[in-house]
Formats: C-alpha cells, structure tokens, sequence
C-alpha cells in the first residue's frame, strides 16, 4: 500500500508538468493580446513593445515556459495583468470560498441522494420509485441558472428568509448549496437505485436472508456496504469538480469563488490567473482521486493493493 | 481640477490657473492645507511625481496618453530623460506645465482620474501592491476591495471640501443581473443600475419610477465599416447601408427608446454649432446606390459580441440589409477576441460605442476619425481623409473658441457625409434608488462623481 502510494505521488510530478506545458501553449494560443489589454489601446508603440519586453512576451516560447516553471518552483503564480494581486494570494482567499460550497453542497446532495436511490431501489416499480426517478431525472437536467434563480425567487424574494447573493457564513451558503447540490442528488440517487438493485439479486443476499438475518440489517449492513464502490466514485468525481469552481452557480449568487475567478481570468486573457487556477485544480482533482483509490481500498477487500504481489 | 454640472471646468485641488497666451503654458496655484489620507500635506511636487509615474512604463499604465502632450513627455517615456522637462514645480503651491504645443481641451485632461495626486512614500512603500493599499487626496478612504465582490470607501473627516453626508459607500459586483434586482427589490441595495430586461418593468411600476433617474450619456452607439478595403471602401455602400437601416425604429421598439437619435458622431450636449443634416430611412435610395455600383448580392461579415441586447439589435440591422439584396453572415465573438478582431480591421461591419473621457468634442473627433489612430487607437473603421486630418489639427492648437467649433462643424459634416459609420444613438442611463436616498443624481462622466452628495433621509 504504501509503496502504491509513494508511486502515485510520484507520478504527480509529470503529470502536473504536463498540465502546465498543455495550458500554457493553449493560453498562448488564444487570440486576444494581453499586452493590449494591460496597457489599453491609446499606448506609443514604443511602450508596448518596452512591456512586451519586460513581461518577456516577446522571448520565444520554450525560454517563457521555463520562466514559468521557474516562478512555479518558488510557490509563485506571478501577479494579475489586472489587478496586479498575487494570484496566489487571490486563490487562497478563494479557495476556502469553493471548499464552504463544495462540502455543503456535498453535505445535502449525498445524503439525501443516497437515501432517495435506496428506498427507490426498495420499491422499485412503485409509484414512489417512479416520483423519485422523476425527480432525480429533474435534478439531472434542470439547468443551475434556472433552478437557483428559481430558489433565490422563492426564499429571498417572497419568504424573505435567506441573502440572494454574497459570500459568507451558513446563511449565505445555504441557497448556492442546494442549488449545486441537485445534479449530484439526481445523479447519486440514480447510480444508488441501480447498484443496489443489483446487489438485491446477488446469491449473498439469499444467502443471508436464508440464514435468517432481519431485512433492515441485510439492507444496511450488507447491500449498502457493497453498493459503495460506485457510489464513491460519483461523489468523488462531483467533489472534486466542484472544488474547481461552480461558474454558473457561483455567479448567480455573486458567491467568490475558483469558477468565477478562472472564468474572469479566461476572459480577460489574464493568463497568470489562467495558468494558476488550472494548476491549483489539477493538483486538486488529482489528489481527491487519490483519495478515492485510498476509499475502495478500505471499502472492498478485493481492491486491496498488496505489497507483496507486487 | 473636476467638471461641473454643467460640463465645465472648475477648480479643485488648483485653485487657479492662468494660461499664456501662445497656448503652451499653463500655470497652476494649488488649493493650500490639502492633505492626503495619511494626513501629509500635498505640495506641487506630488503632481510631477504622480504624472510622471503615469507615464513611466514601469507602472504599465493604459493611461500615458493624458500627458502625451506635455513637452519632454516622449523623452522621459523613451528613457532618455530623467524627468518631464514640461512638468516645474515653481513653489510647494505653484505648478507649470509646458505643453509641445497647444492643445485646446488639455484643462479637460487634468480633470481625469490619472491625473489624480498620490504621495510618494506610500507608493514605493507598497510597489506594485499600491492599487491595494492607495492613499490620496480624495472624500473618501478605501477600505476593503474584493475584486469581482466588493469595494468599500469610507468617509474621510480632513477632506479639503465639504465631506461626504454619508459615512461610507459600498459598490457590489454582482455579475447576474436577476439577482442584482432581487438584492434591490429586498432593499439591501440603494442604488440600482437599471439592466435592461428590467427596464420596461421598472418605468411602468408606479411606485418606483418616481424614483428612477436618468441622464443622457456621454457616448455614441454605431455601425462601424471597415474603409480600407473593399467592398467599403466605396463610400456609396456605405450611404446605401446607412439609408436602409431605420435606426429610429430600432430605437423606439427593441431599444425602448433608451437612448437618442444621433446626428453625428459628436453628441448634442457636446455640440455647440448646429448638427449635421439628417438622413432619412430610404429604402428605394438604398437600393438604386447598390443597383448601380453593382453590389447586389454579395455577402458582408458582420461582428458582434455575445451580449444578447446587442445582438437582438445586430439581427434587426441584418434584416435590414438583407432586404437590400446584400447577405450578412453575422459573426458572435467573446469581448477580448471580439475587440481584437475589430481592432485588427478584420469584419466588414461591427457594432460599437464610444465613451467620453472627458467632455470635449476632441474626445469624439480626434481618437475616432484621425487616420493616425487606425485600430485600437479608437479609428477602427480606419476611416482615412487627409481634410478631416487637417481641420481636427488645426482645432486643437486654436485658442478662440468661436473658429474651434466652427472647424469641428466642418469636420463633423465631412464625416457625415462620407458616412464610415452608421451613426446609431446616444445611448441614456437610468438607475433606480431606494425611497430613503436623497441627494442622488448620474454623472455624464465617472470622474465627476465624488460621492459627497447623495445622502440619506
């Protein structure tokens, strides 16, 4: 296991030079000059060009990747072409924001998910396996923009009880959350309706209701625990795109977030900002997939990697 | 210096100022017992710091222009002198600016916000990090800025003119315009740029178009050609174009007469001679310049930005046309590849508007229709007429007023009737406030609002 590990975090290093050298090219690719951007459009040909110089832009490409990868080493992300901020600093202050999102939008959609998809699974071909399915499908495919608009109506404009917009404590959280939250609700509950149904059919299960074990433990302790390991799957993969920024929800509910500021970045060919955060959720969809494979090893004996086999 | 009401110019920071009478010289005497907010006294060398650091190119500034026309200007920006021989500090209380020629709005200049005053100390202190922690001279502090989020000002008690009658402002950033309206409806927010899907909504309210405001902006909306090269370069495509659009249509219905027809390129406030004939929608005149130049069925590219307002408009102005017998194939791009595209002259036709800096005729004339501004400059038409060069040359350096204008009436009707744009409308800005704010009112121009007026019941 161990060993497994050290490999992994090893393998971290190319593939986050890879990251860097694919954004990098791609930033350089898009049309948009950043030096016009910075300096506004009335600039003597001359400052441009003294810019160009002293952002190095105009070296070639290869001698600027490695100035990158240069500052990169010393922890650095450069500075805005905006806003002049570190991006470090920017990220940092904006990451707590997207984790606050991410864990409560996390915290409504797997629980409610899991529970939905069960008793559907339970019931299945019922009238309340049909609702659910119904509503799963919504959560699906009810665009964010639509929904969270529609929520802020209810609870901030007619009930008066929650901000519409802003970034800060629970109550604050609580709308972009469940806004977030109901494609992964829609999804978990459909993946957990399936596998648990699977499950249901497998010969463990007669074997265990042979043996005279009581429904609800069979349903807890033994479909429940095997359904895990796709489930997890899902949870990770969701959790781990929205800690790269929710950019719709985000942006509805004026919440200050990684998708917002990458988008922003996009947009104004802010490219330190664009390289920055494309690194940070690199390195962050990377580490939750790790941790995932961490989770099947605890969750199912049989993906247990063993050292000595190896 | 700052604008007044009524556009003019009037004294702040200089309390007066006298001017030679070649036009170049231009001698400051500076309001005494000014301080910045770390409360150090502001003398005359502050301002040939604080221009000289604009024009820098180490401070990157997009504002180097403002100053472009003191004299040494392009010797301190080229590196090779170590100061602004133009910019003199005779005393802590006088400043002289020589100019390499004159150059009539340059009052208008000092009344931007680049050349605004900061001290010294503070900003070597913070280097590039002085846009978080800036000090100055103005009515209020900067307390918080969250880009994309908030920034927070509060009011400063040791400001030199009347202080602000409230105790601080907030500006939001609030990027969904439903949800901005939604924090104003729940009254957590006093002052409302009106968006414009809530336009209609808000003027037909009986209670809160009471209290709406609006004033007619500083800016030109129009329909940009591309001159340089064919098919519009001939100047009778153009005409045909700009007579087979009916703007005021457009502007009555889908632009909820938002705005005002314009005449020209220079907006009427701004426009003290008498406006430029009119060309009347004329489908049948359209027609017979296309006819006869043979421009029938051909196709033109047309941009545009991704902004549904514009391009509901955008999809109007192709019906338009294509009722002519000419094809558009209209192009949506995102705003930095869509200003690329139009700066490096690659549509035939874009849509666009101009902003005044400051409100002179110069602003409207020079930047969009010298043809040594083609491109990002401001003449992205690259509308080229060597007698339009001459006559906004010639008004710069004039002293009378009178001959002034009268050289930018010539020079606005050359351009109206070569016609590189379609001269669209003057667009107007409304906002809406809470019941509980007084005092409110819209600038035409960013840099006169100081925030010390608007009050609370």
């Amino acid at each position: 296991m161990n060993t497994y590990m050290v490999k992994r975090l090893i393998l971290l290093i190319p593939l986050l030079l890879g990251v860097t050298l694919l954004t990098f090219s791609l930033t350089k690719a898009l049309p948009g000059d950043p030096v016009f951007s910075l300096v506004g459009e009335r600039a003597q040909p001359e400052v441009i060009e003294k810019i160009r110089k002293e952002l190095g832009t105009d070296n070639n490409v290869l001698s600027q990747y490695l100035g990158y990868l240069k500052l990169l080493m010393q922890g650095e992300f450069g500075r805005s072409y905006y806003t002049n901020r570190h991006v470090v600093d920017d990220i940092m202050t904006k990451f707590p924001n997207t984790l606050k999102l991410a864990v409560g939008a996390m915290l409504i959609a797997v629980p409610a998910g899991l529970m939905l998809g069960f008793v559907a699974a339970l019931k299945r071909n019922t009238a309340i396996d049909r609702i659910i399915s119904l509503c799963a499908v919504s959560g699906m495919s009810v665009p964010v923009f639509w929904s969270g608009l529609l929520l802020m109506l209810l609870f901030s404009l007619k009930l008066k009880m929650l901000p519409p917009s802003g970034t800060g404590d629970l109550q604050f959280i609580i709308l972009p959350a469940l806004t977030l939250s109901l494609p992964a609700m829609g999804i978990l509950s459909r993946i957990t309706r399936t596998t648990v149904l699977e499950i249901l059919d497998l010969p463990f299960v007669k074997t265990a209701r042979a043996k005279g074990i009581g429904e609800i433990k069979i349903h807890l302790v033994h479909v429940f625990r095997n359904a895990l390991i796709p489930i997890t799957t899902v949870i990770g993969l969701d959790f781990a795109s929205y800690l790269n920024g929710a950019v719709l929800t985000e942006t509805i509910f004026g919440w200050d977030g990684i998708g917002r500021f990458t988008m922003e970045g996009i947009i104004k060919r802010d490219y330190p900002v664009i390289m920055g955060c494309v690194i940070t959720g690199t390195l962050i969809f990377i580490l939750i997939n790790l941790v995932v494979d961490i989770l099947y090893h605890y969750l199912d004996p049989r993906v247990r990697i063993d050292d000595k086999s190896r | 210096m700052r604008i007044g009401d009524n556009l003019d110019i009037k004294p702040d920071l200089a309390e007066n100022w006298m001017i030679s009478s070649d036009g170049c010289l231009y001698t400051f005497t500076l309001r005494r017992g000014v301080t910045f907010s770390n409360k150090r006294t502001v003398k005359a060398a502050d301002f040939k710091y604080s221009f000289e650091r604009i024009l820098n190119p180490g401070t990157k500034s997009p504002n180097t222009w403002v100053f472009e026309k003191i004299l040494g200007a392009d010797d301190f920006m080229k590196g090779s002198a170590a100061d602004v021989k133009g910019i003199k500090v005779l005393d802590d209380h006088t400043l002289r600016i020589q100019l390499k020629q004159p150059f009539s709005p340059f009052l208008c200049l000092m009344t931007m916000t680049a050349a605004y005053v900061v001290p010294r100390e503070v900003v070597e202190r913070w280097g590039a990090d002085f846009s978080s922690h800036p000090v100055g001279s103005g009515p209020f502090i900067l307390k918080e800025w969250l880009p994309n989020r908030t920034v927070r000002f509060e009011k400063r008690e040791d400001y030199f003119a009347a202080p602000a009658k409230v105790s601080g402002i907030i500006y939001r950033i609030i990027p969904e315009d439903l949800t901005a309206v939604t924090e104003f409806e729940i009254g957590n927010i006093d002052v409302l740029t009106i968006p414009a899907s809530e336009y209609s909504r808000y003027r037909n309210d009986a209670k809160r178009s009471l209290f709406i405001s609006s004033l007619q902006g500083l800016n030109t909306y129009y329909l940009g050609f591309n001159c340089s090269r064919p098919p519009f370069n001939n100047p009778n495509l153009r005409k045909a174009i700009f007579l087979g659009i009916d703007r005021e249509k457009i502007l009555n219905t889908i632009y909820e007469k938002r705005g005002r027809l314009a005449a020209g390129p220079v907006p009427d406030i701004l426009r003290k001679w008498d406006e430029p004939d009119h060309h009347a929608f004329d489908v049948q005149k359209a027609k017979a310049f296309i006819q006869q130049e043979g421009f029938d069925g051909i196709t033109l590219n047309f941009y545009t930005t991704a902004d549904q307002e514009i391009v509901d408009i955008v999809e109007v102005i192709q019906s338009y046309i294509r009722e002519l017998g000419i094809q558009v194939k209209i192009k949506q791009l995102e705003w930095s590849a869509y200003k690329e595209a139009i700066n490096q002259g690659e549509p035939d036709m874009f849509y666009l508007g101009w902003w005044a800096d400051y409100p002179d005729p110069e602003n409207f004339l020079f930047p969009l229709f010298h043809s040594s501004n083609h491109g990002p400059a401001g003449n992205r038409t690259r509308y080229t007429n060597a007698v339009v060069d001459s006559l906004i040359e010639r008004a710069e350096i004039v002293l009378d007023e009178k001959k002034r204008w009268q050289l930018y009436k010539m020079a606005e009707d050359t351009i109206v009737s070569d016609m590189p744009w379609v001269f669209l409308w003057h667009k107007t800005d409304f906002t809406v406030r809470q019941p509980w704010i007084t005092n409110y009112k819209i600038y035409q121009i960013y840099s006169m609002d100081k925030g010390t007026e608007i009050s609370l019941w």
